[in-house]
């Protein structure tokens, strides 16, 4: 349905009369804040999916496990349970995170490559495939389970990937993708 | 110059189609093929998409018998293979007193790819067969079901946890069963689904509704 767009006070968000999703915001894009907080998700991505999230102390040896670990060690037996589990948990967060530091550098600096295009395509496409909440409930649910077996040690990977997740989630929440597309294509 | 729209009726009718991709509008005559300002595919709804969310959810409907049928993990332990399936998972948990956990399990791995496939098929045979109901309400399920969706993700994560912790060779072993694949195929197209699925022809098979 046509809606008229409104002139909106900053802060104010127009809704579709028919479905109530939001058609416009006036929320100012930020690319300088944007670009801050991709860089340190970066920074955070290494160690929060290499570091031990737990450890585990069984049959008398204690042994930390990550984030990539236990998907890795499927690929044989089930590589499209390892796949899913790889993509939305490590590839999609850090490819998002990557694409926005792009398209926001991008703005900062004024520039319009041919490929920021692509950039905006792929951030759109990649926006639901971040897991990252869904993986801690699941850390939780598998720590649940595991405290009936063994004794757990909460790794040092822990801190980094709740510092991942909670960067990664006001990214999500404060990125715009209407903002960016109207940037490029008033070059 | 493009006549200005008039707002509070659909767009199709005043020859203007809209890119998911870039949200910017364009004349529907004279850009059939791609949207001018991004480049994709563009068209005034989803192309195909009854078709797509009908092949999809079949195949997720063929897919969530050997899910829940066959076993998800196999445990091995002292050289002998304990099967679990999704529901034989969920009673030892609840056997061990963990309700709580009982429950967040049984609802992403159980409840919530059941209904999600029962929302879609009636949302779409709703629109197939424009049975005049609520658009409004179709709409509020749909969001639930795109809402909902990625949590279903949760169990395999839970495996991908469980098969790297219990990694003792034949003392103490998880390894993942044909379940799993088949789990993850539903989740995956129920998601592709839902994707695929334009909300707008809600709207187009209610002839009357505002």
């Amino acid at each position: 349905m046509v809606s008229k767009r409104p002139n909106l006070q900053s802060g104010y968000v127009a809704k579709c009369a028919r479905c109530q999703r939001t058609i416009y915001t006036a929320k100012v894009v930020r690319p300088d804040k944007m670009f801050a907080l991709a860089i340190s998700a970066l920074m955070v991505c290494i160690p929060a999916f290499s570091f031990p999230l737990i450890s585990v102390h069984l049959l008398g040896i204690t042994e930390g496990t990550n984030l990539i670990h236990g998907a890795i060690m499927m690929i044989d037996i089930a590589p499209l349970v390892s796949f899913m589990v790889l993509f939305c948990a490590v590839l999609s967060p850090t490819l998002l995170t990557l694409c926005m530091a792009f398209s926001s550098f991008c703005m900062m600096y004024n520039k319009r490559p041919a490929m920021l295009n692509y950039v905006l395509k792929l951030t759109s496409a990649l926006l639901h495939w971040s897991m990252l909440e869904v993986y801690l409930i699941s850390l939780m649910v598998a720590i649940v389970k595991l405290m009936s077996y063994a004794d757990l040690y909460y790794g040092s990977g822990m801190l980094f990937f709740i510092a991942l997740l909670i960067i990664n989630m006001t990214m999500i929440s404060e990125y715009n993708n209407v903002k960016y597309w109207e940037y490029l294509r008033n070059g | 110059m493009d006549k200005p729209l008039k707002p509070g009726i659909s767009a199709i009718q005043q020859n203007r189609q809209l890119c998911r991709i870039c949200d910017t509008d364009c004349s529907i005559t004279g850009n059939a093929t791609y949207c001018p300002h991004c480049g994709s595919p563009i068209s005034p709804r989803i192309k195909n998409s009854q078709q797509k969310t009908w092949a999809l959810l079949f195949t997720a409907i063929v897919f969530i018998f050997p899910a829940n049928l066959y076993p998800i993990t196999y445990l091995l332990k002292n050289n002998t293979l304990y099967p679990d399936t999704i529901f034989s998972g969920i009673l030892s948990l609840l056997d061990s007193d963990m309700p709580a956990i009982a429950f967040i399990v049984f609802i992403a791995s159980i409840l919530v790819p059941i209904l999600k496939i029962l929302a879609l098929t009636f949302i779409s045979f709703a629109v197939h067969f424009q049975w005049q109901l609520n658009p409004k309400k179709q709409l509020i399920a749909f969001s639930i079901v795109e809402w909902i969706g990625r949590w279903s993700i949760l169990d395999l994560f839970v495996i991908s946890i469980m098969v790297a912790v219990f990694d003792k060779g034949n003392l103490l072993s998880v390894y993942p069963g044909i379940a799993a694949t088949s789990f993850t195929v539903v989740v995956v197209t129920t998601l592709f689904a839902a994707e695929s699925f334009d909300t707008r022809l809600i709207w187009d098979a209610n002839i009357d509704a505002k």
